[in-house]
């Protein structure tokens, strides 16, 4: 072995080890199986979303961990009040997970309106609406759900997964996605980082993402 | 030689880059460096896998309250998750195989170290759990805030220790610079002298190498080059390898060096894992305490698997490094002491990034803060 291959090989090595040592990807310690209702105004104009996320029972128990109740195993809503104050507040970091596009612009969210908790044993479900900045009219509308950092993995609900209020002429779809390869994850988590040119249609392969066509 | 060591210099550049670009795109580019996301299956499988039993381990705690015997599948399971998370950031795997690295320890000591610093990462689940949890009632929120205060005081401990190697290092990596030019500069000046250059056209300083070369001639080494060339280097094996550049394995080995790796260890397993603290409040939500702290336990234990696996890998490069190092006289004891230095830079280096919240991937209070 002579010594520049030994110094390469010990390169290697050390590379390699680095590579393991040195992956710092997310993995999620909370489960949310989401349901988005959509509500559109009189005018034909969507308004806010209104969404119902069920938590994983783990992370249901840690969240409701000491919190002051009156009978064993319920919880009422007054009960979870402080805690969804707690939540919405929280969530307001990472707004609320939920990022829309009304034929392909950005839309923004104002801060929650109507939340609440709700404990349907063994997981809490937070009910929230999030109203748009501006109501719009358009087409196309896409909203999609997920955690950038996969620290909370959201999944839509089986049955009913989406659905539209007050606009009978808008038709809602949804992708429901593949379950996302451990690549896609990898490539997910990422995004905040290394952000996709507006001419990716790489997003469209995992998102929960809904689509509303309107005439 | 000289084309060798070029190639070596280039290589440890190069390893050292990898380090450092390493920790910086393992960040997700903090520094907004936008860069191509390096996909491996290995690591995606072992991502997969261990979310998948996580999510198993609810079943089996729910399971294990009324059939005794589901509790050694959720002990199983458990021991699995805790071998797969442990992948993942955090769990003090970096920091401690840097420490390994920057230390010379032996492998042997580095399984003890891994063992430790996840059998204090489970205790501390537990401790937290049990005080805070079972014994005050307190909230997700208080908890959430006592194991982020927790986190703060380890990411500190952690860049305290890596200051104190990096200044060590750093001290023996000058001395170490500083040996090597003195060595270098007699050979360089007697073979330009038998090359029939004067020496007044050398500096000031090369002119006192060559007193000392010539000191050397007179000591009875023939004034031959190779002579000369041999005789120092005997001497340079005894001072590069035992005075001066921080402890000797011996040292290392004794009472003391066990005091500093546990200081190192405590300091990282002091963070409790996030996973172990939300199995412990689901556990004990469903009146079974005791089994989420076995469930825990064995989650440390292969958790300590994962650590001291990768710890051995660390400490075998080192040593085939120190290997190589040793046949290359000169320059491979400067480029060991890069090394050191380097694995101290690195644990000052995550110990800010976990510090500053890069590295907090396993945000506990997120929902509850």
């Amino acid at each position: 072995m002579t010594l520049t291959a030994a110094w390469r090989r010990t390169g290697c090595a050390v590379l390699m080890l680095w590579l393991i040592v040195g992956r710092a990807e997310a993995h999620p310690h909370v489960w949310v199986t989401f349901h988005s209702e959509l509500l559109y105004a009189a005018d034909g104009s969507m308004a806010a979303v209104r969404h119902a996320w069920t938590f994983d029972d783990m992370f249901s128990a840690y969240a409701l961990q000491g919190m002051p109740h009156a009978k064993k195993g319920q919880y009422t809503r007054e009960e979870l009040a402080p805690l969804a104050q707690t939540n919405v507040d929280s969530l307001k970091e990472y707004r609320y997970f939920t990022f829309a596009r009304a034929d392909g612009k950005k839309l923004k969210f104002s801060d929650p309106v109507d939340y609440w908790l709700e404990y349907r044993n063994p997981a809490l479900v937070l009910h929230f609406t999030l109203p748009l900045k501006a109501p719009i009219a358009a087409k196309a509308l896409q909203i999609e759900v997920y955690d950038p950092s996969i620290f909370v993995d959201f999944e839509f609900a089986k049955d009913r997964p989406v659905s539209v209020n007050g606009a009978p002429q808008c038709v809602a779809t949804y992708d429901l996605p593949h379950q996302p390869t451990p690549a896609e994850q990898l490539r997910l988590s990422q995004l905040d980082s290394a952000p996709l040119d507006a001419s990716s249609t790489y997003g469209e392969t995992f998102a929960n993402k809904i689509l509303v066509k309107c005439p | 030689m000289t084309k060798a060591r070029t190639v070596s210099s280039l290589v440890l550049a190069a390893i050292l880059t990898a380090c450092a670009i390493n920790v910086v795109s393992a960040q997700g580019a903090p520094f907004g460096v936008s860069h191509a996301a390096p996909v491996s299956g290995l690591t995606g499988w072992i991502f997969a896998k261990q979310a998948e039993f996580y999510r198993s381990l609810s079943t089996f705690i729910r399971a294990s309250k009324d059939d005794g015997a589901a509790m050694w599948g959720l002990f199983a399971i458990s021991f699995l998750y805790g071998a797969f998370h442990a992948v993942g950031p955090g769990h003090g795997k970096a920091v401690i195989s840097s420490y390994l690295v920057a230390n010379q320890e032996t492998w042997r000591r580095g399984v003890v170290l891994s063992f430790v610093s996840a059998g204090i990462q489970s205790v501390v689940a537990i401790i937290v759990v049990a005080i805070a949890a079972v014994f005050l009632g307190a909230t997700a929120t208080a908890i959430g805030l006592t194991v982020h205060v927790i986190e703060i005081v380890s990411y500190g401990l952690v860049i305290l220790i890596g200051l104190r190697l990096l200044y060590v290092k750093g001290r023996a990596f000058l001395i170490a610079c500083r040996e090597l030019t003195w060595r270098e500069a007699p050979v360089a000046t007697v073979a330009s002298g038998f090359g029939g250059k004067s020496f007044q056209l050398l500096g000031h300083r090369a002119g006192a190498m060559a007193m000392r070369a010539g000191q050397c001639q007179f000591e009875g080494c023939a004034g031959h080059p190779h002579g000369f060339h041999c005789e120092h280097h005997q001497d340079y094996h005894e001072s590069a390898w035992s005075h001066a550049h921080g402890p000797e394995p011996a040292e290392l080995a004794g009472a003391g060096g066990w005091r500093r790796g546990l200081s190192a260890v405590v300091a990282v397993g002091l963070r409790p894992c996030s996973g172990a603290i939300i199995v412990l409040i689901f556990a004990l939500a469903q009146d079974l305490f005791w089994t989420g702290v076995g469930a825990t336990l064995l989650m440390g234990l292969g958790t300590a698997m994962t650590v001291a696996a990768i710890a051995t890998i660390a400490v075998s490069a080192r040593q085939v490094a120190d290997r190589i190092a040793r046949t290359r006289a000169g320059f491979g004891m400067l480029a060991m002491r890069a090394i050191e230095v380097g694995a101290a830079a690195g644990i000052v280096v995550f110990g800010a990034l976990l510090l500053v919240g890069y590295m907090a991937t396993e945000q506990l209070w997120m929902f509850t803060r």
